[in-house]
């Protein structure tokens, strides 16, 4: 067996099956690598040592027993911090919920463990998943692997570095304008955002509820479907999880008569070394059978300012309940019950949290409503058509996913320069669609690029599947150079 | 041009309302920071004005067909327990969570 770091999670899972290693083996070792790495990767706001020793001790014994064995048996899986799990903190990023306690499982925590993952840790993220970069975690900021002066992307920027230097083999993300695939791509990995509703929100800490979708981090497209077939369940308590049967993620290669869509008015301006790349990963999805044909997605250009409305404005109510009274820190200054709320909120939110909920608290206001608010959920609507238009003449649209590689920490101050980042990954939020990253190759300065292959509502398998053909015929995704060894020994 | 009469109209006074409404206390620097950042964001939003969109439907809901009551049996299921939920507040008493006195003794 080769060090089990540079496995994949199906790869490892069946020799975990075949009995080549034991569980407490695969959680010692990825403990060990977490140890070495950890700190300097800032990928982890709490590791569950104990935890996932005591639940790799219960496996082996479970496998001694001959008794069956789930999907993810052995896997360690890393949760982003704003997911409970039951008696952990939950902290979000924030100082407000510094000593938060999960009082119960997330639903898609309780389906990975229900199939033997191993849990690994908490990873980092922005303060209430708002931020692209990790920047805004009111920790520590995580890096990325392939260059510890860059930003891994966010929120999920800690899953998304600790797949990528294999300090975990599959990690949760949410993604709410793109959380898990931009940092998927600045960080050469694999994240697939599902259609809206495919993985149960709930346990997940709310942050814009008609946009965020959970999903996983991967090194591999096979692994992100076993994720997939792991999450994807219907869900009681979450009103908006889809009601359906989960789906089998058969994988192909071939990419006969498909049909792909691209949206070049669009995609003008990009910059030269992204567009050469994206361009490349064309040719390699026509070499593969794929055709290609133009779609119409001018209104695309509007879906920052119309998510930076909608979101903020879901946003602003959704903290609401942060208000010092029945969790999270409350203000010692404050003497009064409007101070506890005022105050609470004033210690306990980072900067891009209070600027988020005033600018959604603004948006909904009597009088400016209609101006902001209204019109957003209009040119939503617009957005909606636009796809659907596209989907009647291809099977899934292809883009880039991010403006560039990874940009150096503290390079970007100007609002609304961040929030461009992610001006390619927010449609499919407003629009519900699966979407997935791939890793497609480097930047001169040898950073990781990624193509987004986005599909119709509800089309999740396909999305996987030409994703999958493209991953087979390229294989980018690499483990860091500083990350391919050491820390285990 | 609704939008860009408002954003001109985005000062202080504004945020010192927006504070009240979203009950967040800040300090001068970060007013200061925070109004500057908002205005930028604002201006930005202002392109949505060239989108002609006044006959077509809000966006409800995201999902075709889904934007409708789901209903599941009345079924009760295991509650927290009291001890659970208390633990994370900040100050309780007698099994309850505690704030300061809202009414002022008279």
């Amino acid at each position: 067996m080769k060090e089990m770091h540079r496995l994949s999670a199906v790869e490892l899972r069946d020799a975990f099956l075949k009995g080549e290693t034991t569980a407490l083996a695969i959680a010692n070792h990825y403990l060990k690598r977490i140890e070495a790495y950890g700190s300097s990767l800032g990928a982890f706001l709490k590791v569950l040592g104990p935890r996932v020793l005591l639940q790799a001790e219960a496996l082996d014994k479970k496998r001694a027993q001959g008794k069956p064995l789930g999907k993810l048996a052995g896997v360690p899986v890393a949760i982003k911090d704003n997911m409970h799990i039951a008696g952990e903190t939950t902290t979000c990023g924030s100082k407000f919920l510094e000593n938060y306690k999960a009082p119960f499982d997330a639903t898609a925590v309780r389906c990975l463990e229900s199939e033997d993952a191993l849990l690994i840790g908490k990873t980092n993220l922005d303060e209430f998943a708002m931020g692209s970069s990790n920047e805004n975690s009111a920790y520590f900021p995580a890096h990325n692997p392939w260059n510890l002066k860059r930003v891994p992307g966010g929120s999920s920027g800690g899953s998304a570095a600790a797949v990528a230097a294999r300090l975990a083999l599959l990690a949760t993300g949410s993604d709410t304008g793109g959380s898990i695939r931009q940092p998927a791509s600045l960080c050469g990995v694999v994240g697939f955002k599902p259609t809206y509703g495919r993985v149960s929100r709930y346990g997940l800490v709310a942050f814009g509820s008609s946009l965020d979708q959970i999903g996983p981090f991967a090194t591999t497209v096979a692994d992100a479907a076993l994720a997939m077939e792991t999450m994807g369940r219907p869900c009681p308590h979450d009103s908006t999880c889809l009601d359906l049967p989960k789906e089998h993620y058969k994988l192909t290669r071939d990419l006969t008569d498909v049909k792909i869509g691209i949206p070049n008015r669009f995609l003008e301006n990009l910059k030269p070394e992204v567009q050469k790349n994206f361009l490349d990963a064309v040719d390699i999805l026509r070499a593969l059978g794929a055709r290609t044909v133009e779609v119409d997605l001018d209104v695309l250009k509007y879906s920052i300012a119309v998510y930076y409305i909608l979101a903020t404005a879901e946003a602003s109510t959704n903290l609401a309940r942060f208000d010092g009274v029945r969790y999270g820190v409350r203000s010692p200054s404050a003497k009064t019950l409007d101070q506890v709320y005022d105050l609470s909120r004033k210690d306990g939110f980072g900067r891009e949290v209070k600027k988020r909920i005033m600018l959604g608290t603004y948006v909904l206001s009597a009088g400016f409503q209609d101006a902001y608010y209204k019109k957003a959920q209009k040119i939503r609507t617009l957005i909606l058509e636009a796809f659907e238009k596209a989907y009647e003449t291809c099977d899934a649209v292809v883009m880039p996913v991010a403006t560039s590689g990874a940009f150096e920490a503290g390079a970007i101050h100007d609002p609304v320069e961040m929030y461009l980042q992610d001006i390619f990954t927010v449609p499919a939020n407003l629009a519900g669609l699966p979407a997935i990253s791939v890793p497609s190759g480097y930047d001169g300065e040898g950073m990781p690029l990624g193509i987004q292959i986005i599909g119709p509502q509800m089309c999740d398998v396909s999305v996987m599947s030409y994703a999958y053909a493209y991953e087979q015929a390229t294989k980018w995704g690499r483990i860091p150079p500083a990350f391919l060894d050491g820390g285990a020994s | 041009m609704m939008c860009k009469y408002f954003m001109a109209h985005f000062d202080k006074d504004t945020l010192l309302h927006l504070k009240k409404l979203c009950r967040i206390d800040l300090d001068a620097e970060e007013e200061e920071d925070i109004l500057k950042s908002l205005k930028r964001v604002l201006e930005y939003v202002d392109q949505l004005d060239e989108v002609k969109a006044e006959k077509t439907r809000p966006c409800n809901h995201v999902m075709n067909g889904m934007a409708r009551n789901r209903w599941r049996e009345d079924v009760p299921e295991e509650l927290l327990s009291r001890e659970l939920f208390l633990g994370n507040a900040p100050d309780q008493i007698a099994g309850m969570v505690r704030v300061p006195p809202v009414l002022k003794p008279q």
